[in-house]
């Protein structure tokens, strides 16, 4: 009897030991949104420009756009079919949704804001989150008289060659292209030359 | 009896219980794989780049390069061509593609800096603020406008109109004095150098005294 009395402790500890185990499984928690591509991968997709779409070849069924801008800009106006998620609102569960009935029929997004800059954080969540049928239409959207005018622009294009600017300028000012070295003019003795005053010869022999 | 057969029943806890382990460790096995992605909460970084938090401006940042700020590194997100051509004061040279090469990442991976990212635009930079942020990368900033912006207000500031308030003026007479640090060379500059009384170190003069030669006495 005396063994059985030891025993029973064993088994009880066992049992809750397997207990926490069940109850550690059954209460964990996967985070509802998680990242399906790693950076590295993120980086080869944005570096290759085919994500880029511009404004002439929306015109495909298949394309569903997509206006990032706040409501009150969207209702001011929009691209014909534009459906308005907020770019803040991007995770919700219902826009989630969205997006997911859209890759399963196979539709491609299209990304749009006020310029292309603004579609840059949707597009790069929405990505590393494992959407690839995703694409930024580079426009830039600015209003006319209360009219929405899209206009198409190029990405990342350089206005101005700086160095050639500040060579021009250089040139226009007629300065010399290298500042000359300041000579530092060491401050100069001036030892003044006293002249002797002849001393009236004294004695001598 | 009852007795008896618990303790038939307890003779074989050990298997019993080892069995148990045995099939709780195949579950695990059959758990779906969980790929787990490096990256901090996908809502925060949403939060954190819908945020305009990371731009700094031209003004600043040229303020900041004239005082010579030794806590901030300047990154050029673009490739080596562009770099080659022009890039601000001191940069360093990351390309995107490059971002996270382990030479060049200390740069970006570190949080004893003040890190500036930059391109023609701020669409690369941003890409690329985004993409360190989610690997939890401190101390980044944007330039917002990138060099385009930093072309149109330091090195070029338009001229500000008559019916402007004094602020432009002081604004633009602030950017103009910053577009000559950068280089750029006015045309009333060269007339005013020419002008310009040409400073000279005012002269010391030392006076040597000399000996007072002593009368010469006597003789032989």
């Amino acid at each position: 009897m005396k063994e059985l009395e030891k025993t029973k402790r064993l088994s009880i500890a066992a049992v809750i030991s397997i207990l926490v185990v069940l109850i550690g499984l059954l209460t964990f928690k996967r985070p509802k949104i998680v990242y399906n591509v790693n950076a590295a991968t993120t980086i080869e997709k944005i570096t290759n420009p085919d994500y880029l779409i511009s404004l002439n070849n929306i015109n495909n069924p298949d394309y569903i756009l997509i206006d990032v801008r706040n409501k009150f800009e969207f209702d001011r106006g929009h691209l014909e079919n534009a459906i308005n998620i907020d770019a803040s609102e991007i995770l919700e569960d219902e826009n989630l949704k969205i997006f997911n009935e859209l890759k399963k029929d196979n539709k491609t997004v299209l990304l749009y804001g006020k310029n292309p800059n603004e579609a840059i954080p949707p597009y790069m969540l929405l990505y590393q989150l494992g959407f690839d049928n995703l694409k930024i239409l580079t426009v830039e959207n600015s209003y006319q008289q209360n009219k929405l005018v899209t206009k198409n622009i190029e990405i990342e294009k350089s206005v101005a060659d700086i160095n050639a600017f500040i060579q021009e300028s250089i040139k226009k000012a007629e300065v010399q292209p290298k500042p000359q070295p300041k000579v530092v003019s060491t401050p100069k003795k001036i030892v003044p030359v006293k002249k002797k005053k002849k001393m009236p010869v004294e004695g001598g022999c | 009896m009852i007795n008896r057969n618990l303790v038939k029943v307890l003779s074989f806890r050990y298997p019993i219980i080892a069995a148990i382990f045995l099939i709780l460790a195949g579950g695990l096995v059959l758990l779906p794989k969980y790929e787990k992605q490096k990256g901090i909460a996908p809502q925060e970084l949403l939060n954190k780049s819908t945020s305009p938090e990371r731009y700094i401006s031209t003004d600043q940042l040229a303020d900041i390069i004239i005082n010579q700020d030794p806590s901030y590194i300047f990154v050029d997100v673009r490739d080596e061509e562009s770099f080659n051509k022009y890039t601000l004061p001191n940069a360093v040279n990351i390309p995107l593609k490059q971002l996270f090469d382990e030479d060049l990442v200390m740069y970006l991976n570190q949080d004893q800096f003040d890190v500036v990212l930059f391109s023609n635009d701020n669409f690369y930079a941003d890409q690329a603020w985004i993409l360190c942020n989610r690997l939890k990368y401190k101390n980044l900033h944007v330039l917002k406008g990138g060099l385009n912006e930093w072309y149109n207000t330091i090195i070029n500031p338009p001229f500000p109109n008559e019916n402007m308030p004094a602020q432009d003026f002081e604004l633009f007479s602030a950017r103009k004095a910053a577009s000559m640090y950068f280089g750029v060379a006015y045309p009333e500059q060269a007339k005013k150098e020419v002008k310009a009384p040409i400073k000279t170190a005012p002269k010391k003069i030392v006076p040597v005294k000399k000996k007072k030669k002593m009368p010469v006495e006597g003789g032989c």
